[in-house]
């Protein structure tokens, strides 16, 4: 029978669950990366997270920069806990201990040192330093391993930090039950930090690269979408049911309205509507079904005025509750803090309706485009678990032409509905045309319809005139007579 | 020349201390940490001890009541330097005859020192 390690948390946001709970209690972990990469505000932090808990911490340095000067730049860090200094948490330096006496006296002082704190964690930053002062490799393995099994012994976790990169095949990296590594890279003309776990002894953390930032708070790690959901976190309890898509004529389109827990893809070019459809969707709002919306463009100030102006009222089920909108500029967005934040949004109120204006938005925060398929793929199917009715909008490119790029290969076929929109010229006229493309598991109308605006937004108004090419934009008459099959 | 005792683990803060402390003419012995300190404080018997607080096993705090707590030892002026524990030291005055705050100035420093080590003794 498998057996659950004992867990200390880290209390860095999204860590716990790429260390899958947590660092194991009496482990001992390297912590690498280049100069800047975080290490520092890393390690404090879940020093401060300890010494909060009301734990014992201790903190051996062997560098040259003051403790003062760290104080200093920790300072500016919500965490940090002056207060705390000296009584549960001791910053010291062996530097001296190290110059004058070598690596086993620094081990004794260490030992007696946990001992004499009481400390439940022990960060020693400047590994490098220690080798540069061994001998010998097999001296700096002596000295972690002397290090690690007297702290396993008093049940002390430990984190090395090291600003060099140990290989994978050195004695340091052989004898540590865990290998976190820092990164702080360019991406084109952006920095981004990404953080892996690289060996993590008798856990199943999450691999590969997560996503991580600095704040005021400190660190915030954003888990890979794909990796910490690749299976859903709620079972799926599917029940055919439809929902209100809140544009009048839509639903019998759809066969009865948008299915319950299902993403709907709606596209088309700029201006033919799908914001608008998106808040007739919003506008059915209530307390017993939570809407939100999550946008790229428009702040929320603007979407109120366009509602407003197309005569939907959002003012009601704001007032009320019932609707959030969260605006994320098309700025440095990174693509699992929107994932995240998007679910924690729709966890924190149960949110029933969801529109996600746009897909776009998401691709463009992707520093590692093929991966959109699979991140897609969690944050849908997390969103069916949760019970959440989606619309999600995608631009066209072009305004008319044959070419209609849908989202990259792989995503349209996650979504389980289309609906396009496009501006048809026909007879010297431009129409808002509808089409619905695919319901999963459902009849549907296949006939194209004319959208029009009256004066509670937008509505499906009549099927369009018999020509052929709408879908291209470029409509040329048809003799051919148009019936609706609803 | 009148003795100055320094316990400070940070070699770059000893090493500073010490050189503003010799160059106005004080003879300086120093220790990485409180117990080291002691020992010094023991052998050479100084007129005065300069003590960080967060030090490697024993604390300032620590190292001030062992001073005090032995007889033909408790009458050495002892002075805190630190950055974040000068309130407990404030809060000890039995233990510490001046508390300074990090960062502190060389005028500060020398001043503090001259008020803790009588004229006559230099």
């Amino acid at each position: 029978m498998s057996q659950e390690l004992p867990r200390l948390s880290t209390g860095i946001s999204g860590l716990d669950a790429v260390l899958a709970g947590g660092l194991v209690k009496g482990a001992s972990y390297i912590v690498q990366g280049q100069p800047g990469a975080g290490k520092t505000i890393f390690s404090n932090q879940i020093a401060f997270s300890c010494v909060a808990k009301g734990y014992k911490v201790l903190y051996v340095t062997l560098l040259a920069e003051t403790h003062e000067r760290l104080f200093q730049a920790l300072g500016t860090i919500e965490f940090f806990d002056r207060s705390r200094l000296g009584i549960s948490i001791s910053y010291v330096s062996v530097f001296q201990t190290l110059r004058d006496k070598g690596l086993s006296d620094v081990v004794s002082l260490i030992r007696e040192e946990i001992s004499r704190q009481g400390a439940t964690l022990l960060v020693f930053d400047g590994l490098l330093n220690a080798r540069d002062r061994g001998d010998s490799a097999l001296d700096v393995k002596t000295f972690i391993a002397e290090v690690q099994s007297q702290a396993a012994f008093v049940g002390c976790t430990v984190l090395f930090l090291t600003s060099t990169r140990i290989v994978e095949d050195s004695p340091e990296h052989t004898m540590v039950d865990g290998v976190i590594e820092l990164h702080n890279e360019l991406v084109g003309v952006r920095s981004v930090r990404r953080l892996q776990v690289k060996k993590s002894r008798g856990s199943a953390s999450l691999g590969g690269y997560h996503q991580f930032e600095i704040t005021k708070n400190g660190v915030v790690v954003y888990p890979r979408m794909e990796a910490e959901f690749a299976h859903s976190s709620s079972p799926d309890t599917y029940e055919p049911r439809s929902i209100d898509s809140g544009t009048e004529g839509l639903d019998s389109l759809l066969g009865g309205g948008l299915p319950q827990g299902s993403v709907t893809l709606v596209f088309g070019p700029s201006g033919c509507g799908k914001t608008s459809l998106g808040l007739n969707f919003l506008g059915r709002a209530s307390a017993h079904e939570p809407a939100l919306h999550f946008g790229f463009y428009e702040t929320p100030a603007r979407l109120r005025s366009k509602a407003q102006a197309i005569g939907i009222d959002l003012e009601t089920p704001l007032n009320s509750g019932a609707l959030e909108l969260l605006w994320a500029p098309m700025t440095e967005n990174l693509l699992d803090k929107l994932g995240h934040r998007l679910l924690e949004a729709v966890k924190a109120r149960r949110v029933r309706r969801l529109l996600i204006d746009g897909l776009g938005g998401f691709e463009r925060a992707a520093i590692h485009p093929p991966r959109l398929v699979e991140f897609f793929a969690a944050l849908t199917n997390e969103l069916r678990g949760l019970g959440v009715t989606a619309l999600a909008t995608w631009e066209l490119r072009d305004l008319f032409g044959p070419t209609v790029t849908a989202p990259g290969p792989g995503i349209s076929s996650l979504l389980d509905n289309l609906v396009m929109l496009r501006h048809v010229e026909v007879a010297s006229r431009y129409k808002r045309t509808l089409a619905i493309l695919k319901v999963r598991d459902g009849k549907f109308e296949q006939v194209i319809h004319e959208i029009e605006f009256g004066r509670n937004g937008l509505f499906v108004a009549a099927p369009l005139g018999a020509v052929s090419g709408a879908t291209t934009g470029l409509a040329s008459p048809s003799d051919r007579t148009v019936q609706s099959q609803s | 020349m009148p003795l100055i005792v320094i316990a400070e683990d940070e070699f770059l803060l000893a090493d500073m201390l010490a050189a503003m402390l010799e160059d106005a003419g004080y003879e300086v012995a120093s220790a990485a940490h409180g117990r080291d300190a002691l020992t010094l404080v023991r052998e050479r018997r100084p007129q005065l001890v300069i003590t960080d607080f967060m030090m490697p096993l024993m604390t300032g705090l620590e190292l001030a009541q062992a001073i005090r707590s032995e007889n033909d030892l408790s009458t050495i002026p002892i002075m805190l330097v630190s950055g974040a524990q000068g309130s407990i030291g404030r809060a000890n005055p039995d233990m510490f005859d001046l508390v300074l705050d990090k960062p502190y100035t060389e005028n500060s420093l020398l001043a503090a020192v001259q008020n803790l080590i009588p004229p006559n003794s230099v």
